[in-house]
């Protein structure tokens, strides 16, 4: 064991009202943003929400027009790419096709590292082993399935032991299972290695599953930045709401403010409470009432119980998804979701009259007029 | 007249199948075999004939006679130098057509396409306007009193290769510009981001991947140059003789045809045979693994 074998320890990155635009078009628009050393963080959002090019950035492959990016306290504005010391996972691996699988991943280490070759072998081959790739080594990348393409593209990031990862949507080209496993994969491989990850996706899973914060861009912009549980279950605005999980948006507007809740009109007529929390709101602002799909449950009586809201609607549609059950019930003109565990024996069929309630603590207001 | 009560269908997709090729392939192959392999094939029988019967005399007195080895010779050579030359000035283009800055690109790419619309005899005949002994290039030498006396500027080796990279550039260029661009260049910026300058990048990873064009490239303009006749004859002394001058001179003054058949056939042999060993030696795409599945 020749390499130092002491976890790298990852930059912490500082984005200081960080802009860049293309022409007329404002791609990233001063973001200000702090990642912990360390830190597996995820840039979230919809395609043409800056969340590539605040990657490209942070790589320098773009220079801001304004604003700065910090590496432990360094501005680094004027360090090239090649100097920044980082490793970077393409959207489609970007192995070099004239190397072999060793050469590919051995390739930072040669233009960053003065290793003795016996030294770089080990290192190639302890990285190697670490995306258990080993035995592939003389391979050339177009002999290789997509998902070992991966791990040779995540063996090439790491081996320099950098102190920042970069992934571009990594796991985009591979099929539903191969991602899932890569997720818990990534994740582990972060955390042995303690280095800092900056991941890009579109894919709200990806995000949640492996992120430790959570940043959701749209139109160049940060919309929130959290831990998972906390966009997810505290969003701050309808777009963080919608694109983090199924979200049912009641439109309304705020007619009562009580102590501990409050009272929407919602669109359509009917009334529902919602806690009050940390939300500032008054009476008369337009909202939305946000209630997750699997909070809702359908029943064919009306059963109020305390502290639950419970309206009728008219089933519209029914999808079945194995495991549970999908479906769309029109209450006073407004659609609501709701996803249901299976439960056998239960018949649900389009256009019958339902009952649908949701717990009252579980729904959450948020402002309509956020931005 | 019976009227066929079989659905018709199965015998018209089974005419379909021949008649279809046929019909596309058909005017051009026609076209190929009277107009070239039948011209070719008797080139090729005559360049074996001496009095009715099979012989080698034609070949043996191409490579006895001293001016037709010659000139043979100074074809390759010729030719090796032209190609050579035209890489070295044409891949820093081609490389800059597929990475510079986009307006001058633009400009570039018509200063490289216009040369390559112009007829390669006028090309060749305004070298002489300009190398003359009255030429624009002697005149400014002697009027800025550089020289007392006007160079010897053309019929030598130099003219012809001057001639002959001018005229190959352009497709020198726009074939290595084709294969830059597809490669793709996130390769580069893969390169940059895991500690390679800018320099080691292009070195690592654009210059290997470029090769397979450059071989193409290299290949193309080569077999071209091996066919010159224009531009080493106006541009040329004695000494520039190029193979395709010596079939023209055999040809319409000596009116020996077997004889330049021979040279034409052997010509041909030599560019296969080129061919042949250059794909052999340069298969990029089983060095690197097999083709894309």
């Amino acid at each position: 064991m020749a390499a130092d074998k002491t976890p790298s320890r990852g930059a912490a990155v500082r984005i200081d009202r960080l802009r860049k635009t293309f022409g007329s078009a404002v791609a990233v628009d001063s973001i200000s943003l702090d990642i912990p050393a360390g830190s597996f963080v995820t840039l979230l959002g919809p395609s043409g929400s800056g969340k590539t090019t605040t990657l490209n950035l942070i790589a320098g492959f773009l220079s801001p027009d304004a604003g700065a990016i910090l590496f432990d306290g360094a501005v680094v504005s004027d360090v090239p790419t090649h100097k920044r010391n980082i490793g970077m996972v393409f959207q489609n691996y970007a192995l070099f096709p004239h190397m072999t699988v060793f050469d590919n991943v051995g390739f930072p280490l040669k233009m960053r590292t003065k290793l003795a070759s016996a030294d770089a072998r080990t290192r190639i081959l302890e990285t190697l082993a670490l995306v258990e790739l080993n035995g592939f080594e003389a391979r050339y990348p177009r002999q290789l399935s997509g998902g070992q393409q991966q791990r040779v593209a995540m063996a090439r990031a790491l081996v320099s032991h950098p102190r920042l990862l970069l992934m571009d949507e990594p796991l985009g080209a591979l099929d539903k299972k191969l991602r899932e496993q890569m997720q818990f994969e990534i994740k582990n491989i972060h955390r042995s290695i303690g280095t800092t990850f900056v991941y890009v996706t579109h894919d709200q899973t990806e995000a949640l599953t492996m992120s430790d914060l959570i940043v959701v861009m749209n139109h160049g912009k940060i919309e929130q930045a959290g831990t998972p549980r906390r966009l997810y279950e505290t969003p701050e605005n309808q777009f963080v709401a919608d694109f983090l999980g199924g979200a049912n948006l009641l439109p309304g507007t705020v007619a009562a403010v009580a102590a501990d809740h409050f009272g929407v009109a919602v669109e359509g007529g009917f009334t529902v409470q919602v806690p009050r929390d940390r939300v500032v709101a008054n009476a008369g602002d337009a909202v939305s009432v946000l209630v997750r799909p699997e909070e809702v449950g359908v029943a064919l009586t009306e059963d109020r119980q305390a502290g639950t809201e419970c309206v009728a609607g008219t089933v519209t549609a029914v999808g079945y998804l194995g495991d549970s059950l999908k479906l769309e019930v029109a209450v006073a003109g407004i659609a609501i979701g709701a996803k249901l565990a299976r439960v056998r024996g239960l018949s649900i069929e389009s256009g019958q009259r339902v009952y649908v309630s949701w717990p009252r603590a579980s729904a959450r207001l948020l402002l309509r007029s956020a931005r | 007249m019976t009227v066929p009560v079989a659905d018709p269908a199965p015998a018209r997709i089974s005419l379909d199948r021949a008649l279809v090729p046929a019909l596309l392939l058909g005017p051009t192959l026609l076209w190929i075999f009277f107009f070239f392999l039948w011209p070719l094939g008797l080139m090729v029988w005559q360049s074996f004939i001496v009095k009715d019967a099979f012989s080698l005399d034609h070949y043996a007195s191409l490579f006895t006679t001293p001016i037709y080895a010659r000139a043979l010779w100074t074809t390759f050579e010729i030719s090796i130098i032209c190609t050579v030359g035209s890489l070295i000035l044409g891949y820093p283009v081609a490389y800059y057509l597929t990475v510079g800055d986009a307006r001058i690109r633009a400009v570039v790419m018509i200063l490289v396409i216009i040369p390559y619309w112009l007829d390669y005899i006028v090309r060749s005949f305004s070298w002489l306007i300009l190398f003359g002994r009255r030429g624009l290039v002697n005149r400014f030498l002697v009027d800025v009193g550089l020289i007392a006396e006007p160079l010897q500027l053309l019929y030598n080796l130099g003219s012809v290769l001057v001639g002959m990279i001018q005229i190959m550039l352009p497709l020198m260029i726009l074939t290595l510009f084709g294969a830059m661009l597809r490669i793709n260049r996130q390769l580069v910026a893969a390169a940059e981001i895991h500690g390679a300058s800018p320099w080691r990048a292009f070195w690592s990873v654009f210059f290997p991947l470029s090769l397979p064009g450059v071989y193409a490239a290299f290949l193309l303009v080569f077999i071209i140059s091996l066919g010159f006749y224009i531009t080493p004859a106006l541009l040329g002394s004695p000494k520039e003789t190029m193979i395709s001058q010596i079939i023209m001179l055999v040809a319409t003054e000596l009116f020996d045809w077997p004889l330049a058949s021979a040279a034409g056939v052997l010509l041909l042999a030599v560019t296969i045979a080129v061919v042949i060993a250059y794909n052999r030696t340069f298969s990029i795409e089983r060095l690197w693994g097999g083709k894309e599945a």
